[in-house]
């Protein structure tokens, strides 16, 4: 790893600052799970790096009936999944984020950190997108507000302009008949980065589905909604063939990758057989 | 009185060492003015280099040396053909080739200066497979050779005869990828040149004497002029033996600096230069009787060795005749062929050829077990090789509890129930699987010996330290060592003390590999041990008058034998001092050594190469996600005949280590390959096991006592990784009945062969 000088911003705005004095020079550190080895094996050689660790701002969690949750950007995976309000009102996120990558990562990497790397192989974006989440960004103009969708773009790649960086995520409040459920699917028991995962979240009325958000996650570029799959699921009462269809228009709606670590066939499959599984599993249908 | 450490769990001597952190690997070491190392690699499988320009790497401030083939040596090294130079000149030959060595003030400085190295290649066509390679008018890798690396043919009996007495004859095609070995601890090494020129090297190796043999060859120097001491090992299975050039380079840079140099590999360079190990296309046709005796046996492989062959020649050997001594056969063919091609090479690694080997023939036995309506544990005993037989390559087989881990692995798993169960519904399926494993614990093709030395010194409090060539990397010889030495001269373990292997000051060594170092090393210490305690009793005896037969030794000192009261005659402090005072100064100090009375096989590969031979069995429960087509292990059970477990807690762990090893290169590990590269030279995309990714690990001990053991012991260190992959792929076929011959098994493959099936079932 190559030298670099170590700033500690006291502020948001002052991190913003020092991001464009040297904006191809500088790097924000949070957890630094990603970044150092990018740094050790020479992928990234920045020269300053801007450590967002004396921000307590960016830290904590805060459930609000009305307002919802406020989850502080340099919250850790394991905080989130430990965190009561988080468990009560938002089971999916909780059980998500008890799951990313391997102890080791969860201990350390914040959440803030891993949306801002936005690798397509990772856990929370998906499960954020179906939550209808929105990132709140602190940049050189003052303050601005991005839905997930918006925030990702592509392969590594973000919505931040020079100067931004994330501090803070926002859900909205729960309400009556709020369910969801989030899967990982790791090709073998040996690896630590999902192939598909599937976040699935409902809001029932009835016997059906007043809304939707079903969204495929690392088998594509950037988390993925499937409007079709939703309107669908949305149309038809809870049912094995309900279930089973919708399955198929998410597997169908998607565009997935094709890497050493699954083609596209394979993952196109497995998303459909995440899909059933989850959404059996959501509304209690005895498929799996 | 404290009690003989032999037959109990004993932790590794060195095992506070390594937790504490406090445990010297070759990393560690820090000398004045040492030097930074890094090596740049071919990024071309191959390629005539026509240039190379390090003016700009030179003139970075801080680079010491920048080194290329012109500046190496113009000897070759190599195991059996001397074919590979430290730094490649004119040819590359493998994507990952060292090319140019950097010694640098600081590690991120000789890696800067790797990125100012200019070369200009010219791609050559390049050979990747074994096929391509022995093609008619292939071009030759090596020059003036064609591309077989080594042939081995024989034919034993009439296996024509054979087949022709048959009532089935089942022939398929099997192919094992390479496995990277995948320890902890990269390879390293120090080096530096003394005050008198002589080239000191610090290394994590498995063999100290061949490391200084190989160093002395490849840098045309004297082996007077080398001395090499070993580092604390983190693993080794085989990696660590001598296919690597990192002490090579090394050495290189020090004794061109005039500096100490450090090299260590990072994980990326260590998947690049350590070799992985063979990949083997097996075609096997055996015949059998209705009751399911083997009647003929015929062995075809193909072997890719990668672009240098190392010690691939001894592994295809393993895996063309090993597993033949396994049964009682009276018809074997076996045609095998090693081939180069322009790919990374491969070369030793545990079990050294005999997994290939034993996942073929134990998915086999499977496969014709349910043909012939039998269990395949039936075809198991009924050809298994008995104590007192001489296989059909002339190995003499001493001992055998092959027949105790078969029963010991299916009433674990609980077989007789679990097994066909045909009853199941839903998306996930069990099943198990069986596999039956043999393995030596020594060789004598080695170099035609296969002995030990080890030498006693008994310190002036009465203590002992102990000199051995052989190494630990990990898997405990030194607490071995330690417990035979305890045991013999009735001391507490704490007494002993094994000095790490060098060259200089420790008796010569083969080193840590084919299972050897119990059997010859433990031989060499009890040996040892007894003439130290027979110079004790008769020095005890001058002393005190007492007649020497009278006289024993207990718990660290001599008494009289018949004495009730324990009573001393002399400590064993006493007597070391007594016999400094007594010898003109000279303490007590023995050495010992033991050779194997086993036979070098001759031209036909006729003999008897080890003294002792070890079994294994392993039975697994998997599930099957008949949707996903993902395997996983839910329960495991190796059972290992070491014929006498000295330190049962050594080996559950060898065991374990053993089978996770297995289940990793079965389901889970695959280096990616593409145009000769190595593309996942990494853990987070070439996916080791982790400690999620198994089951809790079981496994049983069954002692066979070999007469021609130490106090009955055989190796236990690579048997248990035999039979893994094919009780796994047994198991997937009972589960879902499907037959997976191309390791690994992944989710991809399990699917499309459930969809071939279905097809199949529904046409």
């Amino acid at each position: 790893m190559r030298d670099f000088d170590f700033l500690e911003p006291a502020s948001a705005a002052e991190a913003s600052r020092m991001l464009l004095d040297e904006p191809e020079e500088s790097r924000l550190i949070a957890g630094g799970t990603a970044l150092m080895l990018g740094m050790r094996q020479r992928m990234l050689s920045p020269r300053r790096l801007i450590s967002l660790g004396r921000l307590e701002a960016l830290r904590g969690i805060d459930f609000d009936a009305k307002e919802g949750l406020r989850i502080g950007a340099l919250t850790r995976h394991a905080e989130l999944a430990a965190d009561p309000a988080v468990q009560t009102h938002y089971p999916m996120l909780a059980s998500m984020a008890a799951r990313v990558a391997n102890p080791q990562v969860r201990n350390q990497g914040t959440l803030g950190g891993n949306l801002c790397y936005a690798d397509p192989a990772t856990d929370p974006p998906g499960c954020l997108m179906a939550l209808d989440a929105q990132v709140v960004i602190q940049g050189p103009d003052g303050e601005r507000r991005l839905t997930i969708e918006a925030f990702l773009v592509d392969y590594y790649t973000t919505a931040l302009e020079p100067g931004e960086l994330i501090t803070e995520i926002r859900l909205p409040p729960p309400a009556e008949g709020d369910r969801g459920h989030y899967a990982r699917h790791l090709r073998t028991a040996a690896e630590h980065r999902p192939l598909v995962n599937l976040a699935a979240w409902v809001r029932q009325r009835g016997h059906g589905c007043e809304a939707a958000r079903l969204v495929v996650g690392a088998s594509t570029v950037v988390p993925t909604r499937v409007p079709q799959a939703e309107a669908y699921l949305m149309a038809h009462p809870p049912s094995e063939a309900t279930v089973d269809a919708t399955a198929e228009l998410i597997a169908s709606g998607i565009t997935p990758l094709s890497d050493a670590r699954g083609s596209a066939a394979y993952r196109r499959e497995m998303v459909r057989v995440i899909a059933r599984r989850s959404l059996a599993h959501l509304f209690a249908l005895p498929l799996e | 009185m404290s009690e003989s450490p032999i037959g109990r769990d004993t932790p590794q001597v060195n095992a506070r060492a390594k937790v504490t952190g406090r445990a010297q690997y070759a990393g560690d070491i820090q000398l004045p003015g040492m030097l930074h190392a890094k090596v740049l690699r071919s990024p071309h499988p191959h390629a005539r280099i026509r240039r190379i320009d390090t003016r700009a790497a030179r003139a970075l401030p801080g680079v010491k040396a920048v080194l290329t083939g012109a500046d190496a040596p113009d000897a070759l090294w190599g195991v059996h053909h001397k074919e590979r130079r430290i730094l490649a000149r004119e040819v590359v030959r493998f994507a990952g080739e060292e090319v140019v060595a950097v010694a640098a003030t600081s590690d991120e400085i000789a890696r800067d200066a790797l990125e100012l190295v200019t070369i200009d290649y010219e791609p050559l066509p390049a050979l990747f497979t074994p096929e391509a390679a022995l093609a008619e008018g292939a071009t030759g890798i090596h020059p003036g050779r064609n591309n077989v690396a080594h042939e081995i043919a024989f034919e034993r009996g009439s296996v024509e005869a054979g087949f022709a007495q048959a009532d089935l004859i089942h022939e398929a095609t099997y192919t094992t990828h390479a496995q990277y070995p995948g320890y902890l601890e990269p390879m390293a090494t120090v080096a530096q040149v003394d005050g008198h020129g002589r080239l000191q090297v610090w290394a994590s190796t498995q063999s100290v004497f061949l490391a200084r043999m190989r160093l002395a060859a490849a840098l045309e120097l004297p082996v007077s002029r080398i001395r090499v001491m070993q580092t604390t090992t983190g693993g080794g299975f085989g990696g660590k033996i001598v296919e690597d050039a990192n002490s090579l380079i090394a050495a290189l840079l020090a004794l061109k600096t005039g500096q100490p140099v450090r090299l260590v590999n990072n994980r990326l360079e260590d998947f690049l230069g350590a070799c992985s190990s063979l990949p083997e296309r097996l075609t096997l046709k055996l015949g059998m009787t209705r009751e399911g005796r083997i009647v003929a046996k015929e062995v075809t492989i193909l072997a890719d060795c990668g672009a240098y062959c190392g010690l691939t020649n001894e592994v295809m050997h393993v895996s063309a005749m090993r597993s033949d001594n396994m049964h009682r056969l009276e018809n074997v063919r076996s045609h095998a062929v090693l081939s180069y091609t322009h790919t990374p090479p491969h070369g030793a690694f545990r079990g050294f050829g005999g997994t290939q080997m034993l996942f073929a023939l134990n998915s086999h036995i499977d496969t014709m077990a349910e043909k012939l309506g039998l269990d395949p544990v039936a075809i198991h005993r009924l050809n298994a090789i008995q104590a007192g037989d001489t296989s059909i390559h002339g190995w003499e087989v001493g001992s055998t509890g092959l027949m105790e881990c078969l029963d010991q692995c299916t009433e674990a798993i609980h077989w007789a129930e679990k097994r066909g169960r045909r009853d199941q519904a839903g998306r996930r399926r069990r099943g198990v699987g069986l596999a039956a494993a043999m393995h030596v614990s020594g060789n004598r093709t080695i170099g035609n010996w296969d002995g030990s030395t080890v030498v006693v010194k008994l310190n002036e409090d009465g203590r002992a330290l102990v000199h051995s060539g052989e190494c630990d990397m990990g898997q405990g010889a030194m607490t071995m060592l330690s417990q035979v030495i305890a045991h013999e001269l009735t001391l507490p373990i704490e007494h002993i003390q094994v000095v790490p292997p060098d060259t200089d000051t420790s008796p010569f060594a083969i080193g840590t590999l084919a299972s050897r170092v119990t059997m010859s090393g433990g031989h060499a210490a009890i040996l040892a041990a007894r003439k130290a305690k027979a110079q004790l009793l008769a020095l005890a005896a001058e002393l005190s008058g007492h007649a020497e037969e009278t006289l024993t030794l207990i718990d660290g000192a001599v008494r009289l034998r018949d004495a009730d009261n324990g009573e001393i005659v002399a400590d064993l402090a006493t007597l070391a001092r007594q016999h400094i005072w007594r010898h003109g100064g000279e303490g007590l100090q023995v050495s010992a050594t033991w050779d194997p009375q086993t036979r070098m096989h001759d031209d036909d590969l006729y003999g008897n190469i080890a003294s002792a031979y070890s079994f294994a069995a392993q039975a697994v429960e998997v599930e099957v996600d008949t949707e996903t087509g993902r395997v996983e292990v839910v329960e495991s059970f190796v059972s290992d005949d070491c014929g006498k477990a000295f330190n049962p807690l050594a080996i559950h762990g060898q065991t374990n280590g053993a089978t996770v090893q297995a289940i990793g290169w079965a389901l889970y590990e695959q280096l990616q390959v593409e145009e000769g590269r190595i593309m996942n030279g990494n853990f987070a995309d070439y996916t080791l096991a982790t400690a999620d990714a198994v089951p809790m690990l079981a496994s049983g001990i069954v002692e066979s006592n070999d007469p021609k053991g130490p106090y009955g012991a055989k190796g236990a260190s690579e048997t248990a990784i035999l039979p893994g992959a094919a009780a796994i792929a047994n198991a997937v076929h009972d589960a879902v009945g499907v037959r997976i011959t191309d390791l690994p098994i992944t989710p991809e493959k399990v699917l499309a062969a459930l969809r071939a099936k279905e097809d199949a079932d529904h046409a």
